[in-house]
């Protein structure tokens, strides 16, 4: 059988000046869970968000910087000839937050 | 009519039960008390002495590749050493992939057997029939899956059937049906209870414990007490074994109307938090519900991480641009944080039960994948050599067995033959080796594995 996903995940992140806190997952579907950062607007970071609920991301330059919680929806492992998913990606699971250096 | 092992049995009722009773737990009855009395007295098992109790084996079907995951080889050329990095563990000198961060924290519990292999042919099967059964086998001589040969030497702790497999069986893994997932020369009475449905689905239920609609349990009671005369009769005329299938009966009313039973497998008496823990996907709940079924009584559970290879997201990392096409992207965004995160989950909760150091957690596979990437970037299959690793159940954790050499393609030192892991869970769990024997084909009484127990471990 394919594995099954229950439920959507949802979490809520918020800021201590730039050091990013998580909460737990609810609806956990136990795969990739990723802090996505963006700096005006274009990715310059992601980062595995399981070790730690905090994550302060070192990058000085200036900007608006915005971040979100993601994880990795599975739907089945249809690839491309580039060999990326076609189907299956990832899913914003949080709110979004902004600070600006 | 309900079935038990291949017998159609009538019950007043017309009641049909499929796999569980099929499988022959009801069969159980009468058969495994002996064996333990009798092999307690000829001193091949002492219970007193064991140090597990319980087994939950994870199967990586498909299996991963050692060089990627817990084998790394960071100072092997490109084309070897592949796209991931390794991070350090909670034990000095011990590192595994990024992509297990978990996992390192806890490796203080694990021990790693780094230099697996075997000589077989490089199928799934035949690593499958290996790692489940300890012993290659054909058509003609199957031989009984682990599990079995722990309800076949224990039997059942409760009304829950000894062994029992998640979320179901092994499928088509390419080379036949010969997959070490059953009873083999043990009989009915000792095949594996396959769940068959998925636990991680909003509806699940397990319908072989349900009551039909519209039968209530004093009816199904009524029933059984009249069963229950007419086995009295036929008792005085009819064989031992027959007998033994009669009391049969007995067992799976009592699996039907317990109460205990039903719990085991209900997820939903779990808080959500620990639910989300396990993660809400089939193997998380698989895993969790591994953990409720051993603190129920069953002493064996095997959960098998997928069950093909073919068509859908697993280990088997061909990336062959079709239908064997999980390649690095599947193994960095679903295959090790989904195991990262369920393993680590079901370490944790066994230990705050008090469970972990009578139950060991044992991670199999069927082999390793080349060490060298193949021309699409993924890795094929390799029996020369794989890591599996066990945790819990009083074995030594925080500990390395076995290496491999520098580009991962031969054990370097101290190879570890496949039986060796089930010798060691066999030892482990207080038999002898030397004598327990179990009935084999035409009854001959055979050795359960023929290999030593991994010293190390002890």
């Amino acid at each position: 059988m394919e594995q099954r996903f229950e439920g959507t995940p949802q979490a809520t992140i918020r800021l201590e000046g730039r050091r990013l806190i998580r909460s737990e997952v609810s609806n956990d579907w136990g795969l990739l869970l990723r802090w996505e950062i963006k700096r005006n607007g274009q990715v310059v970071a992601t980062v595995n968000a399981r070790p730690d609920m905090r994550y302060e991301h070192p990058d000085t330059a200036p900007g608006e910087y915005t971040v979100v919680l993601q994880m990795w929806r599975y739907v089945n492992y249809a690839k491309n000839a580039q060999g990326e998913f076609t189907q299956s990606r990832f899913v914003n699971v949080s709110n979004v937050v902004t600070y600006r250096i | 009519m309900l079935n038990i092992g291949k017998e159609k049995v009538s019950l007043c009722s017309g009641l049909t039960r499929r796999s569980f009773l099929q499988a022959g737990v009801a069969g159980m009855a009468g058969l495994w008390l002996p064996d333990l009395l009798k092999l307690e007295a000829q001193g091949s098992v002492d219970p007193s002495r064991a140090r597990i109790k319980n087994c939950i084996t994870i199967f990586l079907v498909g299996s991963p590749g050692h060089i990627d995951t817990w084998d790394m080889k960071p100072e092997a050329p490109t084309e070897v050493r592949g796209r991931f990095r390794p991070i350090r563990t909670n034990v000095n000198g011990i590192q595994i992939c990024e992509h297990f961060p978990l996992m390192a924290r806890k490796m203080d519990k694990v021990s790693l057997i780094r230099s697996l292999h075997h000589r077989t042919g490089a199928t799934h099967e035949n690593g499958q029939r290996w790692m489940m059964t300890a012993h290659d086998f054909n058509a003609d001589s199957i031989k009984p899956h682990s599990g079995s040969v722990i309800s076949r030497v224990f039997g059942q702790k409760s009304e829950l059937p000894a062994n029992v497999i998640l979320p179901g069986q092994i499928g088509n893994t390419g080379a036949g049906n010969l997959h070490g997932q059953s009873a083999g020369h043990l009989g009915s009475a000792h095949e594996p209870f396959f769940l068959g449905s998925d636990p991680a689905a909003p509806n699940f239920r397990v319908g072989d414990l349900e009551v039909p609609a519209g039968m209530s349990a004093s009816r199904l009671d009524a029933r059984r007490e009249l069963l229950g005369q007419l086995d009295q009769l036929q008792r005085r005329t009819e064989s031992r074994s027959t007998q033994a299938h009669d009391s049969s009966y007995n067992r799976a009313f009592r699996l039907l109307t317990s109460q205990r039973a039903k719990d085991a497998f209900n997820l939903n008496l779990e808080p959500a938090r620990l639910r989300d823990r396990y993660g809400r996907n089939t193997f998380g709940q698989s895993c969790l519900m591994a953990r409720r079924l051993i603190e129920g009584g069953v002493r064996y559970v095997t959960v098998n991480h997928f069950d093909t290879v073919f068509g859908q997201t697993c280990w088997d990392m061909h990336a062959d641009g079709g239908g064997l096409n999980n390649t690095y992207l599947d193994y960095e965004r679903h295959l090790c944080p989904q195991f990262d995160w369920a393993f680590t989950a079901l370490l944790d909760d066994l230990e705050q039960r008090g469970m972990l150091q009578e139950t060991v957690v044992a991670v199999l596979s069927e082999f390793g994948r080349t060490p060298r990437l193949n021309g699409r970037g993924g890795r094929d299959h390799y029996p020369n050599a794989w890591t599996n690793f066990v945790a819990g159940g009083n074995f030594r954790g925080g500990q390395v067995i076995g290496s491999t050499d520098r580009i991962g393609s031969r054990p370097h030192d101290n190879p570890i033959e496949p039986p060796q892991v089930l010798a060691s869970i066999y030892r482990g769990m207080g038999i002898n080796l030397d004598t327990t024997t179990m009935p084999g084909p035409g009854e001959r009484p055979v050795r359960l594995v023929e290999a030593e127990p991994i010293p190390q471990l002890f």
